[in-house]
């Protein structure tokens, strides 16, 4: 998962790695603290590269600026993301070089790249031979030394802070087991000072389990990282993929829950989310349907609901007992159901659906069931 | 099919000894009979704290080595939890394991990399992390993927996402066609075997008439797989379906690797790769199930035996 710049400025200036002073704003009348003057930059907040190309960050003079900047930024979509907040921090000054270190998971190795061009065009640079790049072994010594050579191929008097800003931000993605950390531009001063004026970095979800900072990080800012967080207090994925989505999906397996939201798209009818409710790990529990029944119900536009369990061990007698439970327990959801189910026990579960006299239509192959999820939608008759 | 001169090595073969790692939890001692159950050779199980000598009929040991030692296993399936990952492999090769199946979901990409490095240095074949595991249809199942969908047949599948690998099976095995070959490769980002591994294999199987590659979103392995097409000058047919086209970049979608990342990990370079290399790559299930038992047919290959 990436995480926004802010969160990433601020968890690496605990560590005291330099970052521009600055404040996260959500709305445009935020009271900025004394010691941050103009001029600012206005940086929104999303998780995607190619900010700066796509307009995502703006150039403020004066107070007056920063307001326009934000009006302009707050609420627009950039790249598919919404901005809900931006980042105001101070402007920088200093030769704008770029640093990033990287996992290659094809050949478990590290790359590091150094340029002593930064900015937004990096990919120019490296087409200009200004890139310089090394592959070493996933080890923080390693990417260090790997580093250090880099920088001294080049005869620039910024190469000695640059060894030591490398060596800072190395040692602080091993710490955080991260996956990117990238950092352009690089500011770096003649006095040997320098700060990191852009910071991207990707953290390994698998990993956070060790990682107590970043879980602090992610739990108190559950809005920003809604699936990240709910997967932390629930134990598995369920993510709204669009919030206007028609079809709620009840769904166990990543693959064959992304390929049905595809599907579905391509029908013309958007899914409201993702689902690995992973039956496996219900055990006679029906706290995670209920859960995922209750989100879909807040869905605003949704209509349908589409159930696919494909059980290659858990018996079905037994999900449709929990699933007839999770339905009474969520009254609040009015709209059809619709259950695909496969593996053992389907006749039982028919029978437990039958006994529990719940209107809910069942059906073994999944593209007859997709139809009749779309039925309510579409008018047709299935 | 296999082009004079070429020696096939098989991938695993159908009667290795195996152990299960974390026999006596839950999982472990659930799967180890269904593996028996449907032909793998299980011969024992490893679990440090358990005081068991035997679990439903199988030996149980205290570590890898006594176990090898004792039944003579070269392939083992670790049943551990994920943080337990790392020292179960290392555990394993330690003993002299040639092929370990390691299951369980969410294992950090840092100890995904140092198991890497262990598989690689020993020259042990490592599936996983985070994958249903692999199958020979009818003879052996290291694993749990699901007997509906497994049936002895011409296609050699490689898949990263378990429960679409099932669907798509199950329902080609409903129009007669089976498989020779099955390997889970898992979601994540950092795993042992990939796509363009397990290539080599499927080409050289004499049994294996088509290959069917079940793709997501993240990543480059289907780029590489690509790659290994053309550089393997694939003749066999390949057949891919890429899920996650609707997916927004910057979101996991459950699968730790199933991420797009800028210009990385997208549908679109995936799609363009493997088309480019030959693959015929669909966007529903539906139009690849018909495409393969077509190409199937006309072939005139035997389906299910």
């Amino acid at each position: 998962m990436m995480l926004l710049e802010h969160d990433a400025k601020e968890l690496l200036a605990a560590d005291d790695i330099p970052v521009p002073m600055g404040v996260l704003a959500a709305t445009a009348d935020v009271a900025l603290p004394p010691s941050l003057r103009a001029p600012f930059m206005v940086k929104a907040q999303i998780a995607v590269g190619g900010r700066g190309k796509a307009g995502g960050i703006k150039r403020a003079a004066s107070i007056a600026d920063l307001h326009q900047g934000l009006g302009e930024l707050l609420g627009r979509t950039i790249k598919g993301q919404t901005v809900r907040a931006c980042r105001i921090e101070q402007r920088v000054e200093g030769m704008e070089c770029y640093l990033s270190v990287s996992l290659d998971p094809t050949r478990g190795r590290l790359r590091v790249l150094l340029s002593f061009e930064g900015g937004v065009d990096i990919e120019a640079h490296a087409e200009r031979g200004a890139l310089h790049s090394a592959d070493t072994e996933f080890k923080e010594h390693e990417a260090i030394a790997a580093a250090s050579r880099l920088a001294n191929t080049i005869a620039n008097p910024a190469r000695e802070t640059i060894v030591h800003a490398a060596e800072r931000l190395i040692t602080e993605f091993f710490a955080f087991e991260a996956t990117l950390l990238e950092v352009n531009p690089l500011f770096i001063r003649p006095d040997g000072s320098w700060t990191a004026g852009d910071l991207k970095l990707v953290i390994d979800d698998n990993a956070l389990v060790r990682q107590p900072r970043l879980c602090d990080l992610i739990r108190h800012r559950a809005n920003a990282y809604p699936e990240l967080a709910l997967k932390l207090n629930h134990g598995f994925d369920f993510v709204v993929v669009d919030p206007d989505g028609e079809i709620g999906l009840v769904t166990t397996g990543a693959g064959l829950s992304m390929q049905m939201i595809d599907e579905l798209a391509e029908r013309g009818h958007p899914a409201f989310n993702f689902c690995d409710i992973r039956t496996g790990q219900l055990r006679g529990d029906p706290t995670r349907l209920i859960n995922v029944f209750q989100w879909i119900a807040a869905g605003r536009n949704v209509r349908s609901v589409l159930i696919n369990f494909f059980a290659g061990i858990t018996h079905l007698g037994e999900v449709a007992k929990l699933l007839v439970t999770a339905l009474n327990a969520v009254p609040e959801l009015r709209v059809p159901v619709t259950a695909r189910l496969i593996g053992n026990g389907y006749d039982e579960a028919i029978a437990v659906f039958a006994n529990a006299g719940h209107p809910l239509r069942v059906e073994p192959d999944l593209d007859r069931a997709i139809e009749l999820a779309l039925a309510p939608l579409t008018g047709a008759r299935p | 099919m296999t082009a004079p001169g070429v020696v096939h090595v098989p991938f695993v073969t159908p009667d290795v000894a195996t152990i299960v790692q974390g026999m006596t939890g839950r999982t472990g001692r659930r799967h180890a009979q269904l593996m028996r159950a449907y032909g793998t050779r299980i011969v024992g199980g490893v679990s440090p704290k358990s005081d068991d000598d035997e679990v439903d009929g199988l030996p149980v040991f205290k570590t890898c080595i006594e176990a090898v030692m004792a039944t003579g296993a070269i392939a083992s399936v670790a049943m551990v939890p994920p943080l337990s990952v790392l020292d179960a492999i290392r555990e394993a090769v330690s003993a002299g394991i040639k092929l370990v199946v390691t299951i369980a979901e969410g294992m950090p990409i840092r100890d995904a990399v140092a198991a890497l490095e262990i598989v690689h240095a020993a020259g042990v074949r490592w599936i996983g992390p985070s994958t249903p595991g692999l199958a020979i249809p009818g003879k052996l199942k290291l694993g749990f993927l699901p007997d509906v969908s497994l049936a002895p047949g011409p296609l050699g599948i490689m898949a990263k996402s378990g429960t679409l690998s099932y669907e798509v099976c199950h329902r080609l095995v409903g129009r007669g066609i089976g498989q020779s070959l099955w390997v889970g490769v898992g979601g994540d980002s950092v795993k042992g075997a990939r796509f363009a591994d397990v290539l080599p294999f499927m080409l050289t199987d004499p049994d294996t008439h088509g290959i069917v590659v079940i793709g997501e979103i993240g990543g480059s392995e289907e780029e590489e797989l690509a790659a290994a097409m053309r550089a393997l000058h694939c003749r066999k047919p390949v057949y891919a379906l890429i899920a996650g086209r609707t997916v927004r970049e910057g979101v996991t979608m459950g699968h730790a690797g199933a991420m797009i990342q800028g210009d990385i990990g997208t549908i679109a370079s995936k799609t363009e790769a493997l088309a480019g290399a030959g693959a015929h790559v669909f966007t529903r299930i539906r139009d690849l199930v018909d495409a393969v038992a077509t190409g199937v047919k006309a072939k005139g290959e035997q389906a299910c035996s």
